[in-house]
């Protein structure tokens, strides 16, 4: 594990490199360009916007698109990149089969640059936040430190995923709909103060939906993310991250051959 | 990219050492038998390793092999030798099941052309992602820049994407970044082949300089000949074992010996199926090929644009019934050397009371160009017939048709042989049944290789001293 994060350092010219093109050319060749990264999420919370604010009339929050605009953010950032992740590495075609090229760096960078674009995305959610009166606070400093506790999280589950997928192409199906219904169980759509109390408890299991509710915190609630969660999921985050690469260590040298 | 596995800090950089290194690969058939499934993972992660042997080949075989610094080695062998997978292993895409690669150094490998450029991106931009995976920083790449599109001549479409780019420009700009990132060894796998006259001109100038400065150069190609001219040592790979290492010329010609011997396997079983399936009886196709055939010379070398196909006629009075071409030593041979010797050794089986016999024989190049011909009435050979009246029945015997020297040139050749009456109406005609090929040390032109020297007789100069050269073939 050491080795990979030493190499991680050793190569993050190249990192910062490949995430730089990796922006660069999803939206290469298209009209708007980099203006996608931005109108992708703005569709998908107008739809939700319109569905459950006018649609169901779902009247539980204040500001309810402000409420989804913060949560999803980070949810786009966390579930599209943790799918191209997982595709990385048995994707990598002759990088890996016929370059010397350290493979862990590519999940590393989809991970990276779907935080980018998130991170890109939240002068727009300020800007949204200003529009609608609502005051960023102080709070928002935390911001990095939620960010880092969950791109550990991510970076382990991706490593060992994308392992796991060299050798079983049907996890990145089977992620697929798993990310469908993790979506769900996640307080996005939905305030945590809608599940009933006595059930509440079960968002332990669920690392992602505490990362949400902290996002909630710092942008919306004003409030700083809850200690005990934090040290909670960060401690979930460091696990998961040993065992991402003691399951990438366990396959990596045999990825220039089942690629 | 620096991927040295630096074991110990000892060995000076551009040192390769393989131990004793094996490598295999789990047979990848689409069958569900031998593919990965969960089911075996899970039990491989539960119960230790499973390795079943009969799901695995053996790539490369228990290989060690020591390059020093500033050696440049040349790797050959047929295909599937395992000559990439020795590659892979060094550069460390692939790590071997047993034994140690150790390598010390800075490593540039072209295994593949365009191998790590992305398509969508121009030259420009992968030329930097390249250098940056090779190690340098993005100051170390500016200023080599211009010399690698340089180098590469691409300097009008260095802004173009490289998925535009011929595999030409492809490798030469693979080429560049790999040579001006001062990699102290240098990995090439028969990528160069791609590269127009002029390039390759450059290219050998450029590991001619690189060798002289010292650093490491290990060359997988089919091209000999550059590996006689770039490599110090070289390795013979045949079926994942070292069959032959050592200085180039040597290892290569043992290389060429084994090809031939392969080859001449592969000509014999022909022969051997031509023999097998000819017609037995000649008569079926009696007549009418003769009729056409009336006219030729003796020795019957036939026109190629009539007579194409392998083919077989006459009335079978007198019937050839096997054909053997042995080498000096009497042993059964189809490859020869322009300096050998041969003979043509006929069996045949008199059938009918024959007034004339007259035998033949042709060759005829595998393009159709008519060789040599002559029969036996042609020479004043008289052909022995057994006294008719004395005995009845079929009488056998054989002849021998002995070449002192071959004296073609490298090529394939059909085997002609016939018996005939002497106004050519023919008892057995076998026409192109038969094939030899020929080898010759040097790329002559044409068709016959004479026995030849050159001598020089000149005064150039007042004092007219003279100049004798000889040289024999």
């Amino acid at each position: 594990m050491l080795r990979n994060i030493n190499e991680m350092w050793r190569f993050r010219n190249l990192i910062s490199a490949l995430v730089g093109r990796h922006l660069n050319a999803r939206y290469r060749g298209s009209v708007l360009g980099f203006v996608w990264s931005f109108l992708n999420p703005l569709c998908l919370i107008a739809v939700y916007a319109l569905v459950f604010k006018y649609y169901i009339r779902f009247d539980q929050v204040q500001n309810y698109t402000l409420f989804l605009f913060a949560g999803l953010l980070p949810w786009i950032w966390f579930s599209t990149g943790i799918l191209e992740a997982t595709a990385s590495i048995s994707g990598g075609g002759s990088l890996i089969t016929k370059a010397m090229f350290p493979a862990h760096i590519l999940p590393t960078v989809s991970v990276l640059t779907n935080l980018a674009n998130f991170l890109f995305a939240i002068p727009l959610l300020i800007a949204f936040m200003l529009y609608l009166g609502v005051m960023p606070t102080w709070n928002l400093l935390a911001l990095p430190l939620v960010l880092a506790n969950q791109g550990l999280f991510l970076l382990g589950l991706s490593l060992g995923l994308a392992a796991l997928n060299v050798h079983f192409r049907d996890i990145q199906h089977i992620l697929g709909n798993l990310i469908t219904l993790w979506f769900f169980l996640c307080p996005i759509l939905y305030p945590v103060t809608t599940i009933p109390a006595n059930m509440r408890f079960s968002l332990i299991f669920n690392p992602v939906a505490l990362y949400t509710n902290m996002y909630h915190d710092i942008f919306i609630n004003g409030r700083h993310p809850d200690v005990l969660e934090f040290v909670f999921t960060l401690a979930v985050a460091c696990v998961t991250f040993l065992l991402g690469n003691l399951v990438f260590n366990r396959y990596r040298e045999e990825f220039a051959e089942l690629v | 990219m620096s991927l040295a596995l630096s074991n110990s800090e000892t060995a000076p950089p551009g040192s390769i050492v393989l131990d004793r290194v094996s490598k295999r690969f789990r047979k990848r058939t689409l069958m569900r038998k031998n593919y990965t499934t969960v089911k075996g993972q899970l039990m491989e992660l539960l119960f230790g390793k499973d390795e079943q042997e009969s799901g695995m080949f053996t790539a490369l075989d228990t290989i060690s092999v020591k390059v020093k610094p500033g050696c440049s080695l040349g790797v050959i062998g047929r295909n599937g030798s395992g000559k990439s997978t020795f590659l892979k292993l060094i550069s460390g895409i692939y790590r071997p099941d047993s034994g140690s690669v150790s390598v010390e150094g800075r490593i540039s490998a072209l295994i593949e052309l365009g191998a790590g450029f992305h398509p969508e991106f121009s030259g420009r931009e992968n030329v930097y992602l390249g250098g940056v995976m090779y190690g340098l920083s993005r100051k170390e790449i500016d200023d080599r820049f211009d010399a690698i599109v340089r180098y590469a001549e691409l300097e009008d479409y260095i802004d173009d994407p490289v998925k535009t780019y011929s595999s030409g420009m492809y490798m030469r700009l693979g080429f560049s970044l790999a040579i001006h990132t001062d990699p102290d060894i240098l990995l090439i796998d028969e990528v160069l082949a791609v590269g127009d006259a002029g390039f390759i001109h450059r290219c050998h100038d450029t590991i001619s300089d690189f060798r002289r400065r010292g650093k490491t150069l290990v060359f997988v190609t089919h091209d000999l000949s550059s590996v006689e001219r770039w490599c110090d040592e070289a390795i013979w790979l045949d079926k994942g074992v070292v069959c032959g290492r050592g200085e180039p010329r040597r290892v290569i010609d043992q290389y060429m010996q084994t090809i031939s011997e392969a080859e001449e396997q592969e000509l014999e079983r022909v022969n051997q199926a031509a023999s097998e399936d000819a017609p037995d009886a000649p008569q079926e196709l009696a007549e009418e090929p003769a009729e056409q055939d009336s006219e030729e010379e003796p020795g019957d070398v036939r026109d190629p644009e009539r007579e194409d196909g392998p083919g077989r006629w006459g009335n079978g009075d007198v019937e050839i019934t096997d054909v053997r071409i042995r080498g000096a030593s009497g042993e059964k041979k189809w490859l020869f050397g322009s300096e050998d010797s041969a003979v043509v050794e006929v069996d045949y089986c008199i059938k009918q009371p024959v007034s004339e016999l007259v035998f033949g024989i042709g060759i005829l190049r595998v393009d159709g160009v008519a060789v040599f011909g002559t029969n036996t009435s042609l020479e004043g050979v008289e052909v022995p017939l057994p006294d008719f009246s004395a005995a009845e029945g079929e009488f056998r015997g054989t002849y021998k048709f002995h070449i002192d020297r071959v004296g073609l040139l490298e090529n394939t050749y059909y085997l002609d042989v016939a018996a005939h009456k002497s106004d050519h109406t023919p008892y057995d005609y076998h026409h192109r049944m038969y094939k030899f090929s020929v080898r010759c040390t040097k790329p002559y032109h044409g068709v016959f290789n004479p026995k030849h020297s050159w001598s020089f007789d000149c005064s150039y100069t007042a004092e007219s001293k003279q100049v004798q050269a000889e040289g024999r073939c």
